[in-house]
């Protein structure tokens, strides 16, 4: 083969890795840290997609666009925490199925407002070529994007004083408590950085997939196959089952069609899960 | 009729009261009434109506899954369009020749149980938890929909039937019938209309028939505790897999009929829309009824209806609004709702003649007679004969990630009688009897009993062999009645109803526990609780009966009726006791072995090792 061929084969699998690194941290952060089932996260990443579209359209800059668009959802998580999900912690079917409530809210509302045309951004980003193959730079972008967004969401996890809150509130909700930690508050920041990180990856998602109402369905499924692939360790987890469920999913896709590919992450994710009940980093042998 | 209602959801899923007789007039009633209603109205309200039954039946497939088995699912609906798409696939192709859609509607059926049985084997011998079955099912819904919506090409066809992509499958032919050489039927409207609510009500009735067996108690068992149910003996997978896949038949039959219905489905069926809609039909009915499945359709379609057709632009906001409203007020359902209200108002009426409760006259009772009962014959029997070592350890080893929770202990049980295993917190102790009854699974080494290597076995299979464990956390159905809990372990060994029915009466008398057969299990004493556990473990007639801290926050009086309990299990078990209570070890005054660190540190008699300095180190922590 040869090696242009290669390098693109290569560059189109780590964007496929990244896209579902990207949809699936914000999830990671909420479900990992406070074991929420945000059926809403695919509408999430939607709405972030649409208020970078209504960003460009009123003229503002692209990249600005980005950031305002991913801030903007993270207000609207904070929102929807103290609204709703707020009432509901320890009650995980009751929470999945609000959140599923609110999801199909969302798409009708953006719906009605927006209608359901596919809407294109144009990024100033050019292509280059390897050998015959031309690629997009913006992919790269995405890369470095779902590198740094990881990275970011450890560092805070790890460095910061709300991480290490927020990781006690975790692991003993009542010891924190009883510590003085207001731990209501920890979890409307961690809901609030999970659906920023959501609104992050759709507006990076924006220029590249069709901006349309349903279009958080696409992504909600692989991303929750992803989240519980990846087991308890979360941010290491969700690293390693999008490069595992990638690798099948674009090698799927380039084999025969995207469907069969998502087909075939799935299947491949009911298998692991069927073998290693915990996912990836789960402990092996506690049962 | 409201009354009814309130009994029918009050004893679905909780219980197995009410009787097949009952049931079969209130099905025939309302089939009647169907009947006379679809000949009175036009023709084309009936089959409007057909519909509803249709959803009805949906809705009936996850009351059994999630009402009596507790496992939520959100592909009813997928295995629905299953159904649907395998009848149009069958009756296209071969109803001509034939001259009868029946034969579809069965491989319908088969098709739907086949993919929910294989889709139920990874989720439920994989063991993931109930959440994950939630999710899997949710994404193997979108993935169908993705798949089914990309095949409007022509080679994407079945004999003569495409897919037909996203415009969906047309020109399905009706339900039809023929006898073997005689002419072909196509069903009227109003025939079908009257052969859907027939069917749903079929159903609806075998369900409760079904809760009222013991599959479907034990379906209901694990529910509540699965665990507990595991150790009892019973296949928690096998029986999830199998409740699963019936529901996935059930579901698919539906489907079938829907495809006959409406000549016609397309992907949508798959999307979230309809999947969202099974679960606020049951959300609003009651998820633990059957009448709950037939009123929550009513309910919320006859409401759309009202309110201006499904089609409206604005559905998925009200659905969604429904399901937020009905988490937020309704959790339970609009029956169950009502049945409380109903209970409170009439329960106020009745307190006024109400008499104490009678826990204390039987509390008093058991201090007014100290002596234990004796034990029932049928437990000492079953262990007449029994080989020279009943259970062992060989050099057996348990991680937990970094942690070496037991590490290289060979341990052996004399036949009979009890051994007490002590040793500070965190020395293994619960680890062990994890590795003994088969909840963890061992890193290294062997668990042996009667000379048959255990070691691989499955929690429930060691439970048949002959090992009850109490574990040290009461693991008992806290809503189930006390009689319940009793009768769910005693089935659990010899199959059979009726010995079940007379030993579960005996246990009641043994454990002193009469007084309470109908009360939640839940609302026992701590002391009570620990030893209904007990008489669920020692149910099953073991000949390894495992106690962890069986008198943890027990009072003085309590205790010492537990070490009597114990001594008399003593006798034809081997009774293994893991005890903080040195009083109570003293009392029971049997042979110790001593763990430290997951090591086995020494072994000796009370006597013998009170005056053992190393064992007062090991446990004021001294060096």
């Amino acid at each position: 083969m040869a090696l242009d061929r290669l390098f693109n084969l290569g560059f189109d699998l780590f964007s496929g890795i990244s896209i579902l690194l990207l949809v699936s941290i914000g999830l990671a952060v909420i479900f990992g840290m406070r074991g929420i089932i945000n059926l809403a996260h695919g509408e999430f990443i939607m709405l972030g997609a649409f208020a970078t579209l209504s960003g460009v359209r009123s003229g503002l800059n692209v990249w600005l666009a980005m950031l305002i668009a991913a801030l903007s959802v993270g207000v609207f998580g904070i929102v929807l925490e103290r609204l709703l999900i707020r009432r509901l912690y320890g009650r995980l079917f009751d929470t999945m199925l609000a959140t599923w409530g609110v999801s199909l809210i969302l798409v009708q509302l953006v719906d009605n407002h927006y209608g359901s045309v596919t809407e294109g951004i144009v990024v100033p980003v050019g292509s280059f070529a390897v050998g015959e193959f031309s690629m997009s730079a913006y992919n790269l972008i995405l890369m470095g994007a779902a590198a740094a967004l990881t990275a970011g969401t450890f560092t805070v996890m790890r460095r910061t004083r709300y991480g290490l809150l927020a990781r006690a509130a975790t692991q003993s909700p009542t010891m924190a408590q009883e510590l003085g930690v207001n731990t209501s508050l920890i979890n409307m920041w961690t809901f609030g950085l999970g659906s920023a990180l959501a609104g992050a990856a759709g507006a990076l998602l924006a220029p590249l997939v069709g901006v349309i109402p349903t279009m958080g369905q696409t992504y909600v499924a692989r991303s929750f196959m992803t989240v519980i692939v990846g087991g308890p360790s979360f941010i290491a987890g969700t690293v390693s089952a999008s490069g595992l469920l990638g690798l099948v999913e674009n090698v799927a896709t380039n084999r025969f069609t995207p469907v069969i590919g998502q087909a075939m992450l799935l299947i491949a994710a009911i298998v692991i899960l069927r073998f290693m009940p915990q996912g990836l980093t789960g402990r092996r042998d506690s049962r | 009729m409201m009354a009814h209602l309130t009994r029918l959801a009050g004893t679905g899923a909780r219980s197995g009261r009410g009787s097949l007789g009952t049931d079969l007039s209130v099905a025939g009633l309302a089939l009647a009434a169907a009947a006379i209603l679809g000949n009175l109205v036009e023709e084309f309200t009936a089959f409007e109506w057909s519909l509803w039954a249709i959803q009805a039946i949906l809705a009936l497939s996850l009351v059994l899954i999630w009402g009596y088995g507790g496992i939520f699912s959100f592909g009813q609906a997928a295995i629905y369009g299953i159904g649907g798409y395998t009848y149009g696939f069958w009756a296209i192709n071969f109803a001509d020749n034939t001259g009868e859609s029946l034969t579809a509607v069965v491989a319908a059926v088969v098709v739907g149980a086949a993919f929910a049985g294989l889709l139920g084997y990874f989720m439920f011998y994989g063991n993931v938890t109930n959440v994950y079955v939630a999710i899997i099912t949710l994404a193997t819904s979108l993935v169908l929909f993705a798949f089914v919506n990309s095949t409007s090409g022509s080679e994407y066809r079945i004999g003569d039937a495409p897919f037909g992509g996203y415009n969906g499958m047309t020109r399905i032919p009706r339900l039809t019938w023929r006898l073997p050489g005689g002419a072909s039927h196509e069903l009227t409207r109003v025939q079908f209309f009257i052969v859907c609510v027939a069917a749903g009500l079929v159903i609806a009735v075998g369900i409760r028939v079904l809760s009222r067996r013991p599959f479907g108690r034990i379906a209901v068992a694990m529910q509540h505790n699965e665990l507990r149910t595991e150790l009892t003996g019973y296949n928690v997978r096998a029986h999830k897999l199998a409740l699963f896949t019936i529901g996935g038949g059930i579901a698919a039959f539906a489907g079938a009929l829907f495809a006959a219905w409406g000549r016609f489905i397309s992907p949508p069926v798959f999307s979230l829309t309809p999947a969202a809609l099974v679960v606020i039909w049951i959300l609003v009915g009651s998820r633990s009824s059957v009448a709950g499945a037939f009123i929550g359709v009513l309910i919320v379609e006859g409401l759309s209806s009202w309110a201006g057709g499904s089609d409206g632009n604005n559905e998925p906001i009200v659905l969604g609004a429904t399901l937020i409203f009905i988490v937020l007020f309704l959790p339970g359902g609009v029956i169950a709702n009502a049945a409380k209200a109903w209970a409170v108002a009439s329960s106020k009426a009745a307190s006024r003649w109400s008499t104490p409760p009678a826990s204390s006259d039987s509390a008093q009772a058991s201090q007014v007679q100290p002596a234990t009962p004796p034990v029932p014959d049928w437990m000492v029997e079953a262990n007449g004969e029994r080989s020279n070592s009943p259970i062992a350890t060989r050099m057996v080893t348990k991680r937990f990630g970094g942690l070496t929770a037991v590490d290289n202990v060979t341990l052996e049980f004399p036949p009979t009688g009890v051994s007490c295993l002590i040793g500070p917190n965190g020395a293994g102790k619960s680890t062990l009897f994890g590795l003994l009854s088969g909840q963890y699974s061992v890193t290294d080494g062997m668990v042996l009993m009667d000379e048959q290597n255990l070691t691989k076995w499955p929690a429930f299979q060691r439970a048949r062999q002959g090992i009850g464990v109490k574990l040290q956390v009461a693991s008992i159905y806290k809503e189930l009645s006390v009689r319940e809990n009793l009768w769910l372990a005693c089935f659990a060994m010899p199959h059979n109803r009726s010995t079940a029915d007379v030993r579960t009466e005996q246990l009641l008398e043994w454990l002193e526990l009469s007084g309470h057969a109908q009360n939640p299990a839940g609302t026992l004493s701590h002391g009570q609780q620990q030893w209904l556990e007990i008489g669920m473990v020692v149910a099953t007639s073991p000949c390894v009966v495992l106690l962890d801290e069986p008198t943890a926050g027990m009072t003085r009086e309590e205790t010492r009726r537990t070490g009597e309990l114990v001594s008399q299990l003593g006798e034809w078990a081997s009774v293994i006791v893991v005890e903080h209570d040195m009083e109570f070890v003293r009392q029971l005054g049997a042979p110790v072995t001593v763990l430290h660190r997951g090591q086995l540190f020494t072994q000796g008699s009370f006597d013998d090792l009170s005056r053992d300095e190393r064992i007062l180190d090991i446990y004021l922590g001294r060096e």
